[in-house]
């Protein structure tokens, strides 16, 4: 095969959208989150607090129905500095890098949600300074949007709760 | 559950296209060098092939549905095809297990895949859709996750990561010091891009038969871990213990430790090799990708299937290595896990 001869490229763009139906767990999840309110279910057979909630208990096997609540401070179980570009699902857009991203366990859950960890204090002039350090086993807690529409981004990212 | 009475399937041939970093031909012409160069070396040609099954991912291909490129150069017109949407090493199991079913005389594996045509980490499209996708949850962030939480007991660990991704990088052909990985740019802390398998376009493929050949396929298990990484104990890859688990059974190995001459593990980042090493038991003086591993370009979707054409090749040029494990994985933090246990005839 000759790598000089020049190929020819079919560029394929596309302009869709995907509709999810998110499902009854995830819509009374989502419909607390624009209440500020945090729920999980619970496994009747192995009592884990499934966050974000989902019908099943994997693990057991088992339907779940039973609704605990949760609050919207936890734990950082761990964390990375991702500084690869990538495209936001919601807008097509690329997403700034870095970003922090965690696994945090919110107090009255038994299993870690992603989501974005701050990992510098308020950007002034184009500058973001450095924040606190980061590490696992620190105290977070949600930083909620001003005005929420019950999804996941309506708590933007969380922070650290200082000692 | 009880565990079969399996009889060794033969690796009757294996071939590969690439890996490339940027391979400018088309998918289905990637395909066909490894598909022809497999039939080759098994001596046979399509003809001979009973069943095809065939491993690719439509995100990745950005084609619904993916396998419908290759279609005619796997040859699997007129013929039963399977597509599994997973690793090649999955496909592969799949075929086998057709072969111990007494459905098929011999059936042809192939896997690929081109990263050089998307545009952009494609990984935030294969998660969760309504709770991490929203979040921007890529594999790669998920994989920094992982290694994160295996720095928390061992504050060695990324030195150590380092000077494993330079010695696989220089057996892959591509000197490297350890002091280059550290000093690399940051990818998802504390992962550094040198630490990461360069991706690579190419295609593998083997013809497993229920006859004789140099190579047999003795063992096989795979598993499957809960989707979203919160879910899980990060720190273990328990679904590769549990394949490798069903793996030994059917191939007999009561002390893994000592049972294999090398092992090729598809470990895209060092910290995984942790990972592969705790979950199958392999022993601390058992060789690990004497070649590089993946570190010479990994292919998505075809990484398994490549440490299986890799495992054979190293039993036919060296057959006192007796037994090699080839491995695969998929999904975010090694959410799928495969294993195959190959031995020399």
């Amino acid at each position: 095969m000759n790598d000089r001869v020049e190929r020819l490229d079919v560029p394929i763009l596309m302009d869709e959208a995907w509709h999810y139906a998110s499902g009854e767990a995830m819509e009374r999840f989502s419909t607390g989150l624009a209440a500020r309110r945090i729920e999980a279910l619970r496994c009747d057979g192995c009592g884990r607090r499934y966050l974000p909630p989902r019908p099943m208990c994997g693990n057991c096997r088992l339907r779940m129905t039973h609704w605990v609540a949760v609050d919207d401070t936890g734990t950082l179980e761990a964390w990375t500095v991702v500084h690869q570009p990538i495209l936001d699902g919601r807008t097509g857009e690329e997403r700034p890098s870095p970003y922090g991203m965690g696994l945090i366990r919110l107090d009255g859950a038994d299993t870690t949600v992603n989501h974005f960890v701050q990992t510098g204090g308020p950007r002034r002039q184009g500058v973001t300074p450095p924040g606190p350090p980061l590490f696992i086993g620190q105290r977070v807690r949600a930083v909620w949007r001003e005005e929420l529409r019950g999804a996941m981004d309506d708590i933007l990212h969380f922070e650290v709760v200082e000692p | 559950m009880s565990t079969p009475d399996l009889a060794p399937l033969g690796v009757a041939g294996v071939g590969r296209s690439g890996p490339r970093i940027s391979d400018p031909r088309s998918i289905p012409e990637i395909v066909l060098e490894a598909v022809e160069s497999a039939l080759a070396d098994a001596t046979c040609g399509y003809d001979d092939v009973d069943a095809v099954v065939t491993a690719s991912v439509d995100l990745f291909d950005g084609l619904t549905a993916s396998n419908i490129a290759v279609t005619e150069v796997v040859g699997a017109v007129m013929r039963p095809e399977t597509r599994i949407a997973g690793d090649g090493l999955l496909a592969a199991i799949h075929a086998a297990c057709q072969l111990w079913a007494g459905a098929y005389e011999t059936v042809l594996v192939v896997a690929h895949s081109k990263p050089s045509m998307a545009p952009a980490d494609l990984t935030p499209w294969a998660m969760d859709p309504i709770h991490l996708q929203p979040l921007g949850a890529s594999f790669t962030a998920c994989a920094g996750l992982q290694a994160r939480v295996l720095t928390l007991d061992d504050p060695d660990a990324e030195g150590r990561w380092a000077e494993r991704a330079a010695r696989l990088s220089t057996l892959a052909g591509r000197p490297t010091s350890p002091a280059e990985v550290s000093a690399s740019s940051v990818v998802a802390s504390p992962l550094r891009e040198r630490m990461r398998a360069p991706l690579a376009d190419g295609a593998y493929a083997a013809v497993l038969s229920r006859g004789e050949a140099s190579v047999l396929l003795r063992g096989a298990g795979h598993d499957l871990c809960a989707h979203s990484p919160g879910d899980r104990d990060l720190r273990h890859w328990d679904g590769l213990t549990r394949a490798a688990g069903r793996a030994y059974a059917v191939a007999g190995i009561d002390d893994p430790a000592d049972a294999f001459g090398c092992v090729e593990p598809a470990c895209l980042y060092p910290h995984e090799e942790d990972l592969f090493t705790a979950a199958t038991g392999t022993g601390p003086d058992t060789p690990v990708s004497p070649t590089g591993g993946l570190f010479g370009g990994a292919v998505p979707v075809g990484a398994g299937l490549s440490r299986l054409v890799e495992a054979t090749r190293a039993l036919r040029a060296e057959p006192s290595l007796r037994r090699v494990l080839a491995h695969g994985t998929w999904g975010p933090a090694g959410q799928g896990q495969a294993l195959t246990i190959l031995e020399a005839a």
